[in-house]
């Protein structure tokens, strides 16, 4: 849960001047809007890698979702937290290419070509067990697992996991951002754990 | 609390998202049963696993987003939008602002009227700082300076045409606004291009839209054009012209993003001839992505990679 410093934390660490940001941009304040974009993007560029785990997708969510923002600011009118009127956008935008890639059933991060599986993320992580073999045949094996389990959820149970798990957001904030109570969040995080459990049986 | 209960608990204790009270139940039991108490090990280890797999972002790719967005307000921007100055308009607030304000025309436009202040208050003000501007234009005018001639008694002449502007509004679908469109498809300013082209891609049907897009597809320099025709393109993409555009653009376009979409269109309603495009394809594209997603959509179609 490395990212829980980060997303949820922003909005109340920096509310007041992210409030005075966000007045500032909806006054057509350029400069503005561009230090409100710095101030979030990074976590929404790593919540669309993460989902989607291709460099193009994540780019194509980050562009429509701050196009959106950037359209409809004078919209928000702060009777949320900014993060979460910005997260109901990002998410929605990734919940689409989750359904869109489930109905075409592909897209997974493995993909196969004539030279063998290729894994998309291989040429950006750094293999830390690549002194011993064993390990790395092992971590190789749990990997292709947890793609296997994480196919296995629906799009609303990845994002749930997701936003719990990587970004380190309460459930009562990520209802709040999926339109949903916190009792239903809790019913997916925990429909989520059990079904990813279940396939990764003996790995963990 | 029995063992099944608890065991239902332990993913959101884990994730601290249980009231204090149930924590408590949760713990005492946990306290006292082993076999939960290995349930809640089994549960820290699955998530010490899901950690390590976490994305990492590819270095440049935020700075890229950041270009990209930034490109496209500057280019569509229809919420945040400043009216746009013309030339005129920048020349006589230089000439009327202090030095202070000066300092604050940073864009080249702004330079060039730098200049033209010091040449033109020179020949205008110097000698004779009484004499009027004759019919100097207004400010909705844009104008291009032809010529400047001083002559002897310190006056000078400047010769310009002025294009006044105008504003018109519609419907996309009104045929005035379409005319204007697809003239503005063609303009210079990247950012006109880039919205009239977004505008005109739901109207692919006409088939000089359609020509518009093509020729916005294969030569346009900024690839936020060339997106939108490709976007404004799918409806047409059994069309043999659009094909063969699509086609060329998967083989010779600069822009990986826009050949990844060029080769979704193709795919998507294959040819004959899609195979031994994409064939070829794949021998000439050095871009990873880009490639995998070829020798994927070949495979799909049972094809062979390479050709022999």
């Amino acid at each position: 849960m490395a990212y829980a410093q980060d997303a949820g934390a922003v909005g109340a660490r920096l509310s007041p001047q992210v409030d005075s940001l966000i007045r500032a941009a909806q006054r057509g304040d350029q400069e503005a809007f561009e230090q409100l974009v710095r101030a979030y993007d990074q976590s929404v560029l790593r919540l669309a890698m993460n989902l989607l785990r291709s460099p193009e997708d994540a780019r194509d969510v980050y562009q429509e979702a701050f196009l959106r923002v950037y359209r409809n600011l004078h919209a928000f009118r702060f009777d949320c937290s900014f993060h979460t009127w910005l997260y109901r956008i990002v998410t929605n935008i990734c919940l689409d290419q989750l359904r869109k890639r489930k109905v075409r059933k592909e897209e997974s991060a493995v993909v196969e070509t004539s030279d063998g599986p290729i894994d998309r993320m291989e040429a950006f992580e750094e293999e830390a067990a690549q002194a011993d073999p064993e390990r790395s045949m092992w971590n190789r094996q749990l990997k292709d697992k947890i793609e296997e389990a994480l196919q296995e959820l629906t799009p609303r149970e990845r994002m749930v996991f997701e936003l719990r798990h990587y970004q380190g957001l309460r459930l009562r904030n990520i209802g709040e951002m999926l339109g949903t109570t916190e009792e239903a969040a809790k019913n997916c995080l925990f429909r989520a754990t059990q079904k990813m459990r279940s396939v990764l049986g003996d790995f963990v | 609390m029995t063992c099944d209960s608890v065991s239902k608990l332990i993913p959101l204790y884990f994730y601290g998202e249980l009231t204090p009270d149930e924590e408590d139940q949760v713990e005492q039991h946990l306290h006292g049963c082993s076999e939960c108490s290995a349930g809640m090990e089994r549960q820290r280890a699955f998530a010490a696993a899901l950690d390590q797999r976490q994305a990492e972002v590819p270095p440049m790719l935020l700075e890229d987003c950041r270009a990209d967005l930034m490109a496209a307000i500057q280019g569509g921007a229809p919420r945040l939008a400043k009216p746009a100055k013309g030339p005129w308009t920048l020349f006589l607030e230089a000439m009327g602002a202090t030095f202070t304000g000066l300092v604050r025309l940073r864009n080249p436009i702004g330079a060039l009227a730098l200049i033209a202040v010091g040449f033109f208050s020179a020949r205008l003000i110097g000698t004779n700082p009484a004499a009027p501007v004759a019919s100097s234009p207004a400010d909705d005018v844009f104008a291009t300076v032809r010529s400047v001639q001083p002559d002897s008694s310190g006056r000078v002449q400047i010769a310009f045409d002025e294009t006044r502007r105008r504003t018109v509004s519609g419907t996309p679908d009104s045929p005035n606004i379409q005319k204007l469109l697809l003239a503005a498809a063609r303009e210079d300013n990247p950012a006109v291009r880039v919205e009239s082209v977004g505008l005109l891609k739901d109207r692919a049907h006409s088939s000089e839209v359609r020509d518009i897009l093509i020729n916005a597809l294969m030569h346009d320099s900024n690839s936020g054009v060339r997106l939108r025709a490709l976007d404004g393109l799918k409806p047409l993409a059994g069309d043999a012209e659009v094909r063969k555009a699509l086609s060329d653009v998967l083989l010779s376009d600069d822009n990986p993003a826009v050949r990844m979409q060029a080769v979704d269109l193709l795919v998507a309603s294959r040819d004959g001839a899609t195979v031994g495009v994409l064939q070829d394809v794949v021998q000439k594209e050095d871009n990873n992505y880009v490639r995998l997603k070829v020798e994927k959509a070949l495979k799909d179609m049972n094809a062979s990679i390479g050709t022999f």
